[in-house]
């Protein structure tokens, strides 16, 4: 292994390279990849690459990008693309089929704000546009983990008892382009984590159809699959987690990351690396006395509810901190998390950092302030943090 | 430690934080780097950040409160800039002034100087259009933060920035420090946070904001809009404005055409036929797919159109100069005075005027009513002549006397003669002597094998004119290979295509026979080390042999015959004086410089005639040679605008009839398309690429050209990057 000064954009390129290339004695490797801010450094890292077996296909729109990936799934090749906002929002007919599809594609997304008018920075309300897609969401909140994640990524969507493609999210800029010493794995040691894919329903000899016409009952069938797929996660994960850590030596993040968050009496939910300045401020608030501490969701599909139930068990005011909003309701996190709070606590929700607002810990030290003074929750805060 | 820098995009300041990020990386700790990013690019104020810690870096926004501050341009300088920095910080800027430049106020910081863009600039650091300061300042921040040399060079090198180090190193060792007087103080305040400010409703805003953003003010550096030297103009010997006259006939205006190269020249029809053309092999389509034919095209102009009427200034005392030598570079001396309202009289030895032209250069090269034509035209322009008389050393002393000015252009007289065993046989000829009975007196007869010794224009035109004159076979034998013979290449190919052999590293070293010549002894030549011209010197061998012949004709050069001066008159820069005392006497032509081509003595004929005027009239323009490192490079066209067109072929007399006499054998272009091959170096065609690409929209068009709207030009040097030609350039603020 070594250490190098990396964009998680390129992180994310490395790790696709070296599960590519792992799957050089199977099926190889290959994806359609189509730029866009801030997500092109990672696929122009990618396209300089070569490959035993497989290409990466530059096309002409995200769309035919996810096509692309489709096509090499399909085939039995190890399958990758990139894309973010807009992009994804192009990409969404295709999103959608890669799942019902049951193909283990792979895609990094940076998460970036939906326009007009156009922004380039990171809130997360374009991938949890895709939450019903049936593809699994990861959260990430720094660039190692965006590299590990990855990797991981491929293990589960690999999996027979899974099948399904994994959105590996990472937030624009704040990690896309910010460097920091990354440890990158020797391709012998992916290798060894990363067996080659076989996939039990891709083209053989014999013609088959794709995606032909399903009647109710079908239907009704196929979603009780992908659904029990779904379910069968957060268990596959734990196998996963445990196998990365022999061979890499290093443990991966669990799908709730909680911090100080044992005897916290105000606990802080959040995601991507607005998670690490709730942690600062954690830290900054503790000092001052306050029994306050942080939860982190790393993974939002499938949604991990019995053991968030279980982090949120003794908190009795939770912040649900959201870097989106579903217009007409509030924060996406908040809507989906609120559920798994004890019915007597305090569960107000707060939307800042969007379009890219750089939330600081004086940001949420601010939000422990008023979580702590609340008589009541109220209707979801939407905060201006812009600088 | 947080650093903050502060430049402008395009600057590099992302890759300058991304250095120090990597040298403190390499240094043991933990780092971060990341920039802003918006849709602003070039010009407009961006920030880049560092963080560097023992522990995991775990904040992830933007410095608030840096530790130190980079400023890439000196003009962002302010508070934004100096927001949150602690007392005692470094506060480095790119600055070639002195520290009492700034305003006070900044003593609490440790500011250290680094004059970054003269150092990048040096080394040569940036696009084609742009200076790019972001490797060379990180230099200057490595010594005041204490990163040591070797690591930094070691930083760059894994970077791949290997190249920069000289410059980062010129940084670390000519950054200036100045103490910070330490004064503990508060820094930036935090933030506070806000609730959502009750928005307006979208119907009270309907109007358009007034464009407050004078973006103008970003930029460090700015376009101009510029006329450069094309190297077309820079290698003519001539002084003609080459791009001037190509351009002129690619937009179909002949007149004007004529009018420009008129504007240099009496003989556009000489040089349009045997110029060897260095404008050409400077033409910087040669490296795209083919010089364009500009020789071709100047007789085009003098053959189409032979009179454009000229303005004659009438002077009340105009000058009376007298000029020796009626060669080109008289011609063309008086030409310029002429066209200056002053009169000239040209004395000349033989009964015509046109010196070499006429004596040397063969019909079927030079008609001879081309030189009349031209000859002629210079004459109805006043120019007097006196023909037939040879002068002597007193006459020139009259002349000096009697006139105001003198300018000798009596050409290269002296031929280089060869006193080898058997010289004198008959046979043996001087090249030029054969060539003036052949110009002058009709067809000499020949006979049998001729063989030509020399390997420049004269011996080409010796070989071709005796194979006119009857010779059955003609042989050229030269001293060195045929790449360095001095005849134009084309020549040299016409010449073989006549059926005309060559015979290279061959030195004459006797002749052989009795009454009659019936052999030349050729020597056989190794060529030794480069001589102060560059080509390998040759060295005659001991090992001869005999080529039977017929003729010999002796092509081996001429030089100036200075014993023509009086005895006192002193020839030093072309110029004459006599007893340390200037006279107004001025040399021109090969007798000045030996230069040895119609094009050249066309220029110095036209530089004494200019030297001349200056001498009366200090207002008087000057003709300087221009200097051909100042054109144009290649480097500097965007080819890809340009279509890909093969040079138009120029028409030839068919091969079998050509030695069957002197006629023309080259019969020119059959049109002046060719010219719309010109890239028009330096020469704006007005083909509005600039405004096209021009990202702001501030790019104009003007009854001149094109003006930018400089309140709104951020200096990206797009439309620098883009121009085909070299119509703008960048400069500094």
């Amino acid at each position: 292994m070594t250490i190098e000064l990396l964009s998680a954009n390129h992180a994310a390129a490395m790790a696709a390279t070296l599960a590519g290339r792992a799957n050089r004695g199977a099926r190889g490797f290959g994806g359609g990849v189509y730029p866009i801010t801030p997500q092109t450094e990672c696929i122009e890292f990618l396209c300089k690459q070569e490959f035993e077996k497989g290409r990466i296909v530059r096309v002409e729109s995200e769309h035919s990008a996810m096509a692309v990936c489709m096509g090499f799934a399909l085939g039995g090749a190890r399958s990758f693309t990139a894309s973010s906002s807009n992009g994804l929002a192009y990409m969404t007919e295709n999103v959608f089929a890669a799942a019902m599809y049951r193909l283990p594609i792979v895609m990094m997304a940076v998460n970036r704000t939906l326009g007009p008018p156009w922004n380039i920075w990171v809130d997360h309300g374009d991938t949890l546009a895709l939450r019903d897609s049936g593809w699994l969401q990861f959260y990430c909140e720094d660039n190692q983990e965006v590299l590990d994640t990855i990797l991981l990524a491929y293990r589960l969507a690999e999996d027979r008892r899974v099948h399904l493609p994994v959105m590996v999210c990472q937030d624009a800029f704040v990690l896309s382009h910010t460097m920091m010493q990354t440890d990158v794995p020797s391709q012998a040691l992916v290798d060894q984590f990363l067996p080659p894919l076989d996939l039990p329903h891709r083209l053989r000899d014999t013609p088959v159809t794709v995606g032909g016409l399903d009647f109710p009952h079908e239907t009704e069938v196929h979603r009780i699959q992908h659904e029990q797929a779904m379910r069968r996660v957060p268990a596959v994960y734990g196998e996963v987690a445990r196998e990365f850590e022999s061979v890499f030596g290093r443990k991966p993040a669990a799908p709730i990351v909680p911090y100080r968050a044992d005897d916290a009496e105000l606990l802080l939910i959040s995601m991507g690396t607005t998670a690490s300045t709730v942690r600062a401020a954690v830290d900054r608030a503790r000092e001052r006395g306050v029994r306050v501490g942080s939860v982190r969701l790393r993974m939002f599909r499938p949604f991990p509810s019995r053991e968030l139930e279980l982090a949120l068990m003794h908190a009795q005011r939770i912040a649900i901190l959201d870097r989106d909003i579903s217009l007409g309701q509030g924060g996406i996190l908040w809507t989906e998390a609120r559920g798994a709070a004890p019915r007597e606590a305090l569960v107000q929700n707060y939307v800042l950092g969007l379009g890219g607002g750089d939330i600081r810990p004086e940001h949420i030290l601010g939000i422990i302030d008023d979580l702590g003074r609340r008589v009541h929750a109220e209707s979801p805060e939407i905060m201006e943090v812009a600088t | 430690m947080e650093i903050r820098l502060h430049g402008r995009g395009g600057q590099g300041g992302v890759t300058c934080a991304k250095i120090l990020a990597a040298a403190y990386a390499r240094l043991g700790r933990h780092v971060q780097t990341f920039g802003d990013y918006a849709g602003e690019r070039s010009g407009a104020p961006v920030r880049a950040y560092t963080r560097v810690d023992d522990q995991p870096i775990t904040n992830r926004n933007k410095v608030y409160r840096p530790d130190h501050v980079i400023v890439l341009d000196r003009h962002l300088l302010g508070r934004d800039v100096l927001d949150g920095l602690a007392s005692g910080g470094i506060l480095l800027i790119n600055s070639g002034e002195e520290f009492g430049a700034f305003d006070a106020g900044l003593e609490t910081y440790r500011v250290g100087l680094v004059d970054a863009t003269k150092i990048a600039r040096r080394h040569g650091i940036g696009t084609r259009s742009v200076v790019i300061v972001n490797t060379t300042i990180a230099g200057a921040f490595a010594k005041l933060d204490g990163i040591p040399l070797d690591v930094l060079e070691e930083t760059y090198r894994k970077l791949g920035f290997s190249g920069n180090f000289a410059a980062a190193r010129e940084a670390y060792e000519s950054v200036r420090e100045r103490p910070a007087r330490f004064e503990p103080r508060e820094r930036g305040a935090a933030p506070q946070t806000t609730r959502a400010a009750p928005v307006q409703a979208l119907d009270e805003h309907f109007e358009s904001p007034p464009t407050g953003l004078k973006t103008g003010a970003w930029s460090t550096q700015r376009p101009r809009y510029i006329e450069a030297l094309a190297p077309c103009n820079a290698w003519c010997p001539a002084g003609n404005d080459v791009v001037g006259f190509v351009q002129a006939l690619a937009r179909d205006d002949l007149d004007g055409a004529a009018r420009v190269l008129r504007s240099s020249t009496p003989l556009p029809g000489v040089c349009g036929r045997v110029c060897p053309a260095p404008c050409m092999e400077g033409c910087n389509r040669a490296e795209y797919d083919g010089a364009v034919d500009i020789r071709g095209l100047e007789r085009w102009i003098a053959d189409h159109n032979p009179a454009v009427a000229l303005d004659h200034p009438a002077l009340e005392t105009p000058l009376r100069v007298a000029i020796v030598g009626g060669g080109p570079a008289g011609l063309a001396a008086a030409y310029t005075l002429s066209a200056a309202g002053h009169t000239a009289v040209i004395f000349e030895r033989e009964r015509e005027l046109g010196g070499l032209l006429l004596t040397g250069i063969p019909n079927y090269r030079l008609p001879r009513q081309v030189l009349h034509r031209e000859v002629a035209s210079l004459l109805a322009r006043g120019v007097e002549v006196r023909c037939g008389e040879v002068l002597t050393a007193q006459r020139l002393r009259d002349l000096e006397r009697e006139y105001d000015a003198l300018i000798l252009a009596t050409g290269l007289q002296k031929v280089q003669s060869l006193v080898v065993e058997g010289s004198n046989l008959r046979g043996v000829e001087d090249g030029l002597g054969f060539l003036r009975r052949v110009n002058l007196h009709g067809a000499v007869r020949l006979h049998g094998h001729v063989v030509v010794l020399g390997g420049g224009n004269s011996a080409m035109d010796c070989a071709r004119a005796a194979l006119r004159c009857g010779a059955e076979r003609v042989t050229v034998a030269y001293r060195r290979t045929r790449a360095e013979m001095p005849a134009i290449p084309e020549e040299i190919e016409a010449a073989e295509l006549e059926g005309v052999r060559l015979l290279a590293l061959r030195a004459p070293v006797g002749f052989a026979g009795g009454e009659r010549l019936t052999a030349v002894r050729l020597a056989e030549v190794d060529l030794g080390e480069p001589d102060a011209t560059g080509r390998r010197r040759p060295i005659v061998s001991e090992r001869t042999s005999e080529l039977p012949c017929d003729f010999a004709l002796l092509a081996l050069g001429q030089s100036a015959d200075r014993a023509l001066l009086p005895a006192d008159w002193e020839l030093c820069d072309g110029h004459v004086r006599r007893e340390g005392q200037s006279l107004r006497v001025f040399a021109a032509g090969d007798f000045a410089t030996g230069d040895g081509t119609v094009a050249h003595a066309v220029g110095s004929g036209r530089r004494a005639a200019g030297r001349v005027m200056r001498a009366f009239d200090v207002d008087a323009r000057v003709f300087e040679r221009p200097q051909r490192e100042l054109a144009v490079a290649s480097s500097e066209i965007r080819f890809d605008h340009y279509e890909r067109a093969e040079r138009a072929l120029e028409r030839c007399a068919p091969l079998p009839t050509r030695t069957r006499g002197f006629d023309e054998v080259n019969l020119g272009l059959d049109s002046s398309r060719e010219a719309r091959r010109c890239f028009s170096c330096g020469h704006c065609t007005r083909c509005d690429t600039c405004l096209v690409y021009c990202p702001e929209g501030v790019v104009r068009r003007t009854d001149h050209g094109y003006e930018l709207d400089t309140t709104f030009c951020k200096g990206c040097g797009i439309c620098v990057h883009e121009c085909p030609r070299k119509g703008m350039e960048m400069t500094t603020l």
